[in-house]
C-alpha cells in the first residue's frame, strides 16, 4: 500500500466503527464464530439472535420457506434455530450483520453477488482444506466467508471511486485487485486489513483478508492464505465471482500458492483438482438458493444499482 | 460453521436417489472406466440414464445393475451402452458457451500471439472423433468471426476425422434438423445455413477451412504424424477406450499439440489417473488441458 494513501485510507475506515447500523450483535457474533459449531450452545444463538429484531424475522422466515419444508410453521426463534442448525444462523448473522454496515444506495457489488462469492469460497475453502487435510476446515470456511470484508469497506468508504473501479473492470474483464490498485492506488486487502484490526478479528483471518491476493509477499507462513487465494479463484473461475468473467486462463497448479502449500499439505499433489472442479459447479446452486433466501425481495437489503 | 447441503426441489425418487450408496459406487464406477464424473448437480442424469439401461436389462436396483456392469460375462458391452446412454443427445451447434467463449476471447488471442512470433498466421485445429459434423462446423463459424474481426491476416483450417464413415459422409453433407441448430440465433442461422423445409443445410464458405477424414485413433502409424495442432477436441471419444488405448492416444494430443496448445475433452470427463504431461488450465466455465511451454517460456 502507499504511504500516501494510507493515512487518507485510515481515516476513512475508522469512521465505520461509529457508523449507526453497526448492529449490537457483531462483537458477540464474532465470539461465537471462533468456536467450534459443537462448542456453542443454542440458548447462546436464541439471546444472540434476540438482540435483533430484523434478524429475528429474517430467520423466522428462512425456517419457513420452501426450503426446509417443515410440516408446521415455526413460530419461536428456538424453533427457527432448531430448523435451520447453528451453522445456518451464523451464515445468516453474519452475512445480515454485514449487511447491515451498507445502506442500500451504498451498495457497488450486488450484495447477492457479494454474498454468493463469499459464501461460495467459504465451502470451497472448507471442502478444499478437508482433502488437502489442512486440519481446521470449521477455520478455512470462515476465512473464506470474511476474505473480502475490503470490498464492503471500500464501497462504504469509496462508494464514487469504487462504482467506476467495477464499472472498468467489467468493461475489461480484468480481475477487480487489478483495477483496485491502478484506480485507487491501493485494494480490498489493504481496506480490509485495517477494518479487521480494528474489529479485532482473529489474526488468522486478518493475514487471510490482507494477503490473499498477494501471497507471495506474505511475511506469514499461514496456510490458510494459500488456501483462501486459490478458493477465490477458482469461485470467479466458476461463475461465483463479482458478476463478471474474468477473461484469462488459470494453471492453478502453478500459482505460487499452490506451490507453497504443497509444502503444508502433502496431500495436494495428489488431488483430482478437475473433479473438485466440477464438484464446485453444483455448489452454485446451492449457494444461490441459500443467498435468494437470505436476500429474498421482502428484505430490507435488495439489489443495488451498479 | 458452514452451509448445509440444500437439497434440490427434485422429484421424490430423484431426491432418494441422492442418498443411495449404490448409485454413488456407480458414479465412481463409471468414473474410473470412462473418465466422466457427475457431480451432485447432475445426479439425476445419471440416474434417469441408468434406469433406462436398468429398464432394459429387468433389473431394479442400482447394486444389480452394479453387478451386471463388474461380474457379468458381458460387462463391457452393457458399460458401452450405458456410456452411449449417458453421453447421447450431446451434440449440437454452440454446445458449450463457456467454452465458445473462452476459444475467441482467450486462447485465439493468446495462440496468434504465441504463433506470431514464429512468423506462422495459421491457427490449425483438430476435431477428433467429430461425429456428425456439429463441432467442426462450429469451431468453423466461431475462428472465422474471430478472424474476421480481429485478425484478418490469419487463417485457419480444421481438420475432422472420425473412425465411422457414415458419420463422415454426414458431416460432409452438412444437413441439420432443428435441434441441431436450437443454440443458434436467427443472424448465424440465416448467415451460415440456407434452410430446406425442416432442415438446415450448412454453406460451402464454413465448409471450406475443414478437411473431413475417416481416422482411427488406434492406428498409430497415423497419430505419430498428426503434428502442429494449436487446439486439438477430443469429446467423449476416450471413454471407450481401456486404460492403455486411453494413455496410448492421449499421448499422441499431448504430442500433436504445439507447445502451449491446448487439448478439450468432453465438460464431464477428465485425465486424472491417465495422463499427466498436460496442465489442467481453468478457463471462465471452462476448463482444457495445455501442453507446457518451454522452461522460462511464458505464455503471453
Amino acid at each position: 500500500m502507499s504511504t500516501t494513501v494510507m493515512p487518507e485510507l485510515r481515516k476513512r475506515v475508522e469512521k465505520l466503527r461509529s457508523l449507526p447500523s453497526s448492529p449490537a450483535v457483531l462483537q458477540p457474533l464474532l465470539e461465537l464464530l471462533r468456536k467450534p459449531p459443537d462448542q456453542v450452545e443454542i440458548n447462546q444463538v436464541v439471546k444472540l439472535v434476540s438482540y435483533e429484531k430484523t434478524i429475528a424475522a429474517q430467520l423466522l422466515r428462512i425456517a419457513n420457506s420452501a426450503l426446509y419444508g417443515r410440516s408446521m410453521p415455526a413460530e419461536s426463534i428456538q424453533a427457527a434455530v432448531f430448523t435451520l442448525g447453528i451453522q445456518r444462523i451464523e451464515d445468516v448473522l453474519i452475512s445480515s450483520c454485514f449487511s447491515k454496515l451498507v445502506p442500500k444506495e451504498k451498495w457497488v457489488v450486488d450484495p447477492g453477488v457479494f454474498w454468493r462469492h463469499s459464501f461460495g469460497c467459504a465451502l470451497v475453502c472448507r471442502e478444499f482444506a478437508e482433502q488437502i487435510e489442512y486440519g481446521d476446515a470449521d477455520k478455512a470456511y470462515l476465512a473464506g466467508l470474511l476474505h473480502d470484508l475490503g470490498i464492503i469497506v471500500n464501497s462504504l468508504a469509496y462508494t464514487k471511486e469504487y462504482r467506476e473501479v467495477l464499472a472498468r473492470a467489467v468493461d475489461t474483464g480484468r480481475p477487480l485487485v487489478e483495477q483496485e490498485q491502478e484506480t485507487l492506488g491501493f485494494t480490498h486487502c489493504d481496506s480490509g486489513a485495517i477494518l479487521a484490526n480494528t474489529w479485532q478479528l482473529p489474526g488468522t483471518i486478518t493475514e487471510v483478508i490482507e494477503w490473499h491476493h498477494d501471497v507471495e509477499n506474505s511475511p506469514s507462513t499461514n496456510a490458510l492464505i494459500g488456501i483462501v487465494h486459490l478458493g477465490d479463484l477458482l469461485c470467479r473461475m466458476r461463475g461465483l465471482g463479482y458478476g463478471y468473467g474474468e477473461w484469462r486462463a488459470v494453471d492453478l497448479e502453478a500459482d505460487p500458492a499452490w506451490i507453497a502449500l504443497a509444502k503444508h499439505c502433502p496431500k495436494l499433489k495428489n488431488m483430482d483438482l478437475a473433479r473438485f472442479t466440477m464438484d464446485l459447479d453444483s455448489y452454485v446452486v446451492r449457494i444461490t438458493k441459500l443467498v435468494d433466501t437470505i436476500f429474498s425481495p421482502s428484505q430490507e437489503v435488495s439489489t443495488a444499482e451498479r | 460453521m458452514a452451509i448445509d447441503i440444500i437439497k434440490p426441489t427434485a422429484p421424490a425418487a430423484i431426491d432418494a436417489d441422492l442418498s443411495d450408496p449404490a448409485l454413488i459406487k456407480l458414479r465412481d464406477l463409471i468414473y474410473r472406466m470412462s473418465g466422466i464424473y457427475h457431480p451432485d448437480n447432475k445426479f439425476y442424469l445419471l440416474a434417469t440414464r441408468a434406469r433406462l439401461r436398468m429398464k432394459a436389462l429387468s433389473t431394479v436396483t442400482f447394486a444389480e445393475y452394479i453387478e451386471q456392469l463388474t461380474t457379468r460375462p458381458n460387462r463391457d458391452a452393457e458399460m458401452r451402452s450405458l456410456l452411449n446412454e449417458i453421453t447421447i443427445g450431446e451434440t449440437y451447434f454452440f454446445r458449450s458457451q463457456a467454452q465458445c467463449d473462452a476459444i475467441s476471447k482467450i486462447l485465439v488471442p493468446q495462440l496468434t500471439a504465441m504463433s506470431s512470433k514464429q512468423g506462422f498466421k495459421k491457427l490449425r485445429v483438430w476435431s477428433a472423433g467429430c461425429s456428425t459434423g456439429e463441432e467442426p462446423y462450429t469451431l468453423s463459424i466461431l475462428l472465422g468471426e474471430q478472424i474476421a474481426q480481429n485478425f484478418a491476416d490469419w487463417t485457419f483450417e480444421i481438420l475432422a476425422t472420425d473412425l465411422n464413415e457414415n458419420s463422415i459422409t454426414k458431416c460432409r453433407e452438412g444437413l441439420y434438423a432443428e435441434y441441431a441448430v436450437r443454440n443458434l440465433n436467427s443472424e448465424r442461422r440465416q448467415k451460415y445455413f440456407k434452410q430446406e423445409g425442416a432442415f438446415f443445410r450448412i454453406n460451402e464458405a464454413v465448409k471450406a477451412p475443414i478437411k473431413f477424414e475417416r481416422l482411427n485413433l488406434q492406428d498409430q502409424t497415423r497419430m505419430l504424424f498428426m503434428k502442429g495442432f494449436d487446439l486439438i477436441f477430443c469429446c467423449n471419444v476416450l471413454i471407450y477406450f481401456d486404460g492403455v488405448a486411453k494413455r496410448r492416444t492421449v499421448d499422441h494430443f499431448f504430442n500433436g499439440l504445439i507447445p502451449g496448445g491446448y487439448f478439450f475433452l468432453g465438460e464431464c470427463e477428465t485425465l486424472f489417473g491417465i495422463y499427466d504431461q498436460f496442465r489442467l488450465v481453468h478457463l471462465p466455465g471452462t476448463a482444457a488441458y495445455q501442453r507446457p511451454l518451454p522452461e522460462g517460456v511464458t505464455t503471453p
